[in-house]
């Protein structure tokens, strides 16, 4: 960490000791420039004061006894501090009273006093309203250049009373509305975009709601869920659990479904955003979404962040003149660094989901970006699939007694997730125009010609025609 | 089908299955086509909605359990197989309980009620040992199903079950095994099924879980037959890492079985190393008569000279032998590293200061008291210049000219002292140096040549003792003027710290019951044989020591400042002792006077030293609690009390990883609450938690304290910068110190200790160190502990000591300083240049596979710099080390399989 010596009479350097002599009797004490702290880095978690506050990261990751013991050495201690900050708080109160009692009680609200006082003094020197504006750079402790949303640059000096460890380049700042002073700092420095994405409400979607897809949904569990669970079962067998896996398949069979029943049955943060999401109108913005987007991962850690429909930024690199698309480009730039760059990102994994994977760039998908390719398929392959996929969307359908589903399932119609469902709806809609109670065997009948035929309608039938 | 390969535990149990799973299951329905359940395939799916093998399963297994219930004695046995086959091959992800085991969960009662009504037989074992597996996953925890079905049913191949039940089941005897000892039953039966389990342990890479059990049953010393030559090495590390977290007498249980297991597999480097930390010199001296092998033994005496053990092989043939043992070497072998790094020339303490880089209106100006600054910079010399043997201040041609005639009085002490520094270890040409001073009218500086004979010979040994011939003269050590006796009894100290020698009683014990001396020289008698025995326990000494300090002719001399070196001394006999220092500790209790509590702790912290243990910081933090506000002459004894268990804390701490970076945050709080007593022995704690080890979140912490408002607290947050960073060049540090250098510019004792911290920061150019840990951070060198303790006492009450006139307490250090280097030899103990790779340590403890022991290498060829945390490997296997730890002298002897 660089401490820049802050001095602002940096005169010439080794002046010789005679000289100084003359001045020997200056009588004002003069503090000397204090050892700068790490302003103008990025905060580094391992370093600092605080570093000592940190408890230590605890090793071997097995499950074993010496771990155990470890992790309890950590908690006598603990305890020890707890112990002594409790029995010098009380040793502190019990003198507070002794001293105060004489002067009568009003010792506590003499001191909520003061600090509202102090709080309201602080608020007069912000002044209101207070502008909203940016950190580019920090020149000493107390100065900085500040940059707000009209446009020019400003010198700037800082507020004593802003926590300067906050400070950082690149952080939103409160300005004063006339000095322009730095007089606060909002933490929040993510965009508000970003924020949108975290997912406050999980999905009803669960993994009983998927027909079939075992194999599809162990290993999203398995690549996803289970190395920010039991992070100490790859340590065992001594590999690196995967970083993130890629969905792909044809359109409705699935991948997002899927991503919400990971979304709905997991404890870490789910963050979701469309990888169109991600073109954004000015130069730079995509990209700097992305940093975000992993930033705020990072901080929520564990997290799961899941990008839908990856190829909206994702497509091969090729030349382009255009600016829009070499912008594009490097949005995925971005995310290739942020998936395997060279910070590592700690619990964060990724999924992702496209249903043109052979458009995708082979650097994104390449291993140790994306560990597992996983494929969905269409369930006529498997019967059993196609029949829970019908159950499960005819389960709280009222369905005639001659309804037998298993006509449908024995046809070898090329039908979807997407498309059962969609037969089914076809179905009971049918029924509701027909003011029906019931579906019947009919209705999914037509459904089905219905649907195949809409199916069928988007593309050509043959090639001669 | 897969159905074989899935029966593998770990495969099972890693959920490393895969896409085979979905299809394993499909199977298996298939296979069981035949069976009888397979009518309601179009029946409605029940309320759990489960899928359509799963359905099957459940019903198959309903049938199962339907007939093990029913009398039909016949069916049991297919029946039971079937169930446990369907367990075994069960392949579930690790998300989720297996299947079978899921849908058997509602029988579970029936089927123990079933198991208690058939009659005894291989059915019933059978039954047993499939309700043993049901039983680990749905028994309530204190149960303990599982072990008590497995009890019933004499094992078979266990290991079928998988590791997760394995594992489980080794949880369950631990927790019986408590409750029998509780209850005062026999255990037989059940380590007798906990030996079973270690053999799987071992085969499947598990080694931790074997040592695991073992130790809950109290048998680790069992693990030794069980052990082959692949995999004693990991449990062996294993339990080495383990031992810092147990308790008296766990840790010496594991120790010595590790021992044990080194031993047996000749192992002889690590076994000494453990012997050593044992502290057992029986062991050390069988370990070390256990070989022939010339080069292994002399291998074995340099890892028992870096502890500074002294043992006597003078009758042995191999004549380089001794050497090896006495260190006599290190100096050319420190020199070499010079050589080789370039930095033989010397520096003067300007090359320290680089004045040219403190803020420029504050240069110069610090002249003020030029005789202390004079002695600040002989410090700083003897420091920087450590070992190298050549100087540009006091080694001058002409003895006129030398630094010792710009100091005045104690400082020519000093001063004069600084020659052992410089000469170090290296004692004929040290000798001859230090001749011309012994000459010299100058008390002070007679007294300081008396000092430079002990240091030299710190750390280093000659038959002919010239050190014990030179001090122990009458003429020196009975001299009347006070400073020469003592600068002798400390030179004593210094130069035979460690070694028991039972020949100096005679000459120090004398001084230390004369009740007519003064208490100085009694208390440095008593500290420098406290140093010589540190860690034994001697008793003649200790009788000696407790004697003075109930004696009546004493008692008014007790509040004299340096009656705390006596308590020191005393409390060194029993460094690392533990539960030995009890008797003293009651002894104590008894005496009425003030210093008795603070001899009692610091006994205390000093027995327990590196321990780490849990309870003896909370007794100290216990003694922080209090506050002491009236200054009465009473309360001075409290208020070291408090000082001393704040460095108690470190030095109980600092045996162990956990322990270090914890106590950091206790000390934050104490600096928060604590009073000025408290505050000032924080600092000197943290520098004694890591010296020479600058870690950023330490230093940055002591950079806030150095500007502190009690100058008592700067002053000593200065010096454990200097500690922190000893002999490490550590730039950072540097720059910090230059700019404290002009913030205290008009302070001279703060100047002064800006100063000796510059030293320290630079001592012997970056090539020494004074961490008293060793050996890969393994063993802790008392005689190293006991120098640092002894500075850092002194400290607490800097104004008095090493800012008042007795600095020469500072070259307490020199019994903790040691090069970190790594020289290697050949077997005939010359120089061999070998390129090595140098990195960061890494911890492999209880990592899978083959992990790499460093990280970041760098490739450097010998001899190279070690700094702390740093491990070093060969590069190829032309060589093979015969030590496992590539730190301080290394005997490579050449692979006889290696082709070029």
């Amino acid at each position: 960490m660089g401490a820049n010596q802050s001095s602002a009479g940096g005169g010439p350097p080794g002046g010789d000791g005679k000289d100084k002599k003359d001045k020997k009797d200056k009588p004002k004490y003069e503090p000397p420039p204090q050892p700068t702290t790490r302003i103008g880095r990025r905060k580094r978690k391992a370093a600092g004061p605080s570093a000592a506050a940190k408890l230590p990261t605890v090793y071997p990751t097995a499950r074993c006894k010496l771990r155990y013991l470890r992790m309890q050495r950590i908690h006598d201690h603990l305890l020890l501090e707890e112990e002594y900050v409790e029995n010098q708080e009380r040793i502190r109160k019990a003198k507070a009273a002794n001293s105060s009692t004489p002067a009568s009680a009003g010792g506590d609200s003499d001191a909520i006093d003061r600090n509202a006082d102090e709080r309201s003094r602080v608020d007069d020197m912000r002044g209101s309203p207070m502008g909203v504006g940016n950190l580019e750079e920090l020149i000493d402790d107390d100065h900085a250049i500040v940059s707000s949303a009209t446009g020019p640059e400003y010198y700037v000096s800082i507020m004593s009373f802003v926590d300067k460890d906050l400070l950082e380049p690149g952080a939103s700042i409160l300005l004063h509305h006339k000095s322009v002073s730095v007089v606060g700092v909002l933490t929040e420095d993510s965009d508000p975009l970003v924020s949108v994405m975290k997912l406050d409400k999980a999905p009803t979607e669960s993994y009983a709601d998927i027909g079939g897809l075992e194999s599809q949904i162990q290993e999203v569990r398995e690549a996803v869920e289970l190395p920010l669970l039991h992070p100490e079962l790859y340590e065992e067998m001594g590999i690196k659990p995967p970083k993130g896996v890629i969905l792909y398949g044809a359109p409705g069979t699935g991948k997002t479904l899927l991503a919400k029943a990971v979304a709905n049955q997991t404890s870490a943060t789910f963050l979701r955003i469309v990888g169109s999401e991600l073109i954004q109108k000015y130069l730079g913005d995509g990209p700097r979404l992305v940093r975000q987007l992993f930033q705020v991962a990072a901080e929520h850690a564990p997290s799961i962040v899941f990008i839908d429909e990856i190829d909206a930024i994702g497509t091969k690199r090729y030349e382009s003149t255009s600016g829009g698309e070499r912008e594009i480009q490097r949005t995925m730039l971005e995310l290739l660094n942020q998936l395997d760059g060279f910070d590592d990102r700690g619990d964060v994994k990724v999924v992702m989901a496209t249903n043109k994977i052979e458009t995708l760039d082979p650097a994104l998908i390449r291993p140790g970006r994306i560990d597992r390719k996983i494929l969905f398929e269409n369930p006529d392959r498997k019967e059993a699939t196609k029949k829970k996929i019908f159950t499960l969307h005819t389960s709280k359908m009222s369905l005639n007694e001659d309804v037998d589903l298993d006509e449908f399932i024995s046809q070898k119609d090329d039908l979807s997730g997407a498309d059962i469902k969609a037969i089914c709806s076809e179905a009971g809609l049918m029924a509701l125009r027909e003011r029906r109670m019931r579906v019947q065997m009919d209705d999914f009948r037509a459904a089905r010609e219905r649907v195949l035929k809409t199916k069928s309608e988007g593309e050509p039938e043959g090639l001669y025609l | 089908m897969a159905k074989d390969d899935e029966k593998k535990p770990t495969a099972a149990d890693k959920g490393k299955g895969k896409a085979v799973n979905g299809d394993a299951e499909k199977e298996v329905k298939k296979d069981k086509d035949g069976k009888p359940i397979q009518d309601d395939k179009k029946g409605a799916l029940p309320a759990e909605e489960l899928s359509e093998e799963d359905q099957q399963l459940k019903s198959e297994l309903d049938m199962l359990v339907e007939r093990i219930l029913e009398s039909d004695t016949k069916l049991y046995k297919p029946a039971l197989e079937t169930i446990k086959d369907l367990i075994k091959t069960s392949t579930s992800s690790m998300t989720a309980v297996p299947k079978p085991l899921k849908f058997l969960r509602p029988h579970y009662e029936t089927l123990e009620k079933a198991y208690e009504s058939w009659p005894a037989g291989d059915n019933k074992k059978s039954f047993a040992d499939m309700l043993s597996v049901l039983g680990m996953t749905y028994s309530d925890e204190d149960r303990l199903d599982c072990l008590k079905y497995r009890l019933q049913a004499p094992s078979t191949d266990l290991g079928a079950w998988g590791h997760e039940y394995m594992r489980h089941l080794a949880l369950e005897i631990g927790k019986e095994f408590q409750t029998r000892l509780n209850d005062d039953k026999s255990t037989d039966d059940i380590t007798d099924l906990a030996l079973t389990l270690v053999p799987f342990f071992l085969k499947h890479n598990a080694e931790a879980d074997a040592v695991d059990i073992l130790s809950e049953l109290e048998m680790i010393d069992a693990i030794e037959q069980y052990l082959d030559e692949n995999t004693y090495s990991r449990v062996c590390l294993y339990m080495v890492s383990t031992v810092p977290l147990l308790t008296y007498p766990d840790n010496d249980k594991f120790l010595r079985t590790a021992y044990q297991i080194y031993r047996k597999y000749n192992q002889y480097t690590q076994a000494i190393v453990l012997a050593i930390r044992l502290n057992d010199r029986d062991l050390i001296e069988e370990t070390f008569n256990s070989t022939d092998d010339k080069a292994i033994r002399r291998q074995i005496a340099f890892l028992i000279a870096r502890q500074r053990i002294w043992i006597d092989v003078s009758d042995d043939e191999d004549s380089e032998l001794q050497e090896c043992v006495n260190n006599t070497r290190l100096p050319d072998h420190f020199k070499a590293l010079g050589k080789e790094l370039n930095i033989l020339d010397p520096k003067t303490p300007d090359d320290i200061y680089k004045t040219h880089l403190e803020s420029s209106r504050t240069a110069g100006l610090t002249n003020t008291d030029s005789a202390r600054h004079n002695l600040a910079s002989a410090f700083v010399n003897a420091f920087v210049n450590a070992g190298f043997g050549n100087d540009k201040m006091m080694l001058v041609s002409e003895n006129k000219n030398s630094w010792v005639w710009k100091t005045k009085d104690e400082g020519m002490m000093s001063t004069a002292a600084s020659l052992g520094m410089l000469m170090q270890w290296d004692i004929e040409m040290g000798l001859d140096k230090i001749d011309p001073y012994t000459n010299v009218s100058e008390d002070h500086i007679k007294a300081g040549a008396m000092l430079a004979t002990g240091i030299i010979n710190s750390g280093v040994r000659m038959d002919s003792d010239p050190a014990m011939a030179l001090l122990g003269d009458d003429t020196n050590l009975a001299n009347k003027n006070v400073s020469i006796r003592m600068a002798s009894i400390m030179g004593l100290g210094l130069a035979y710290a460690g070694s028991n020698k039972e020949e100096l009683l005679e000459f120090l014990l004398p001084i230390v019951s004369d009740t007519s001396l003064d208490m100085q020289l009694s208390a440095m008698a008593a500290l420098s044989l406290g140093m010589i025995f540190v860690g034994s326990a001697n008793g003649d000494v200790a009788d000696a020591l407790i004697t003075t300090l109930m004696d009546e002719d004493r008692m008014k001399q007790l509040k004299d400042k340096w009656t705390r070196f006596m308590a020191l001394g005393l409390a060194l006999l029993f460094f690392g002792q533990q539960e030995e220092v009890e008797v003293i500790l009651e002894t104590l209790k008894a005496l009425e006077h003030p210093m008795s509590k603070p001899t009692s702790v610091l006994a205390e912290v000093c027995a327990w030293a590196g321990t780490g243990a849990v309870l003896k910081i909370q007794q100290l933090l216990h003694i922080c609690n209090d506050h002491i506000e009236d200054d009465s002459e009473e309360k001075k004894g409290d208020e070291l009390l408090q000082s001393y268990a704040v460095i108690g804390l470190s030095l109980v701490a600092m045996g162990e990883d956990v322990g270090q970076d914890m106590i950091l945050r206790t000390f934050g709080h104490l600096m928060h609450y604590g009073e000025a007593n408290i505050r000032k022995a924080v600092p000197l704690a943290m520098g004694l938690i890591s010296p020479s080890n600058p870690q950023m979140k330490v230093y940055d912490t002591l950079s806030r304290y150095s500007h502190d408002n009690d100058n008592d607290v700067a002053i000593n947050a200065i010096f454990a910068m200097g500690l922190l960073g000893a002999g490490t060049n550590n730039a950072r540090l540097a720059q910090l110190l230059r700019q404290l250098a002009s913030y205290y510019h008009r302070d001279p004792n703060a100047l002064f200790m800006v100063r000796i911290a510059q030293g320290l920061l630079h001592m012997g150019k970056g090539t020494l160190s004074v961490n008293p840990f060793h050996t890969d951070r393994q063993v802790l060198s008392r005689v190293a502990a006991a120098g640092l303790l002894t500075v850092l006492v002194s400290l607490i009450d800097a104004k008095q000591f090493i800012l008042g006139d007795s600095h020469y307490l500072l070259y307490f250090l020199a019994t903790a300083i040691t090069p970190r280097f790594l020289i290697t030899l050949d077997e005939d103990l010359k120089p061999l240049t070998v390129n090595v790779r140098v990195g960061q340590a890494v911890d492999i403890v209880g990592q899978a596979g083959r992990p790499k022991t460093i990280t970041g290498w760098q490739t450097q060829s010998t001899p190279v710099l070690l700094a702390y945390g740093e491990r070093a490997e060969l590069e190829d296997e032309k060589y093979l080390s015969l030590s496992n730890v590539l730190e301080g002298v290394v005997i490579l002897r050449k692979n006889p399989e290696w082709e070029d």
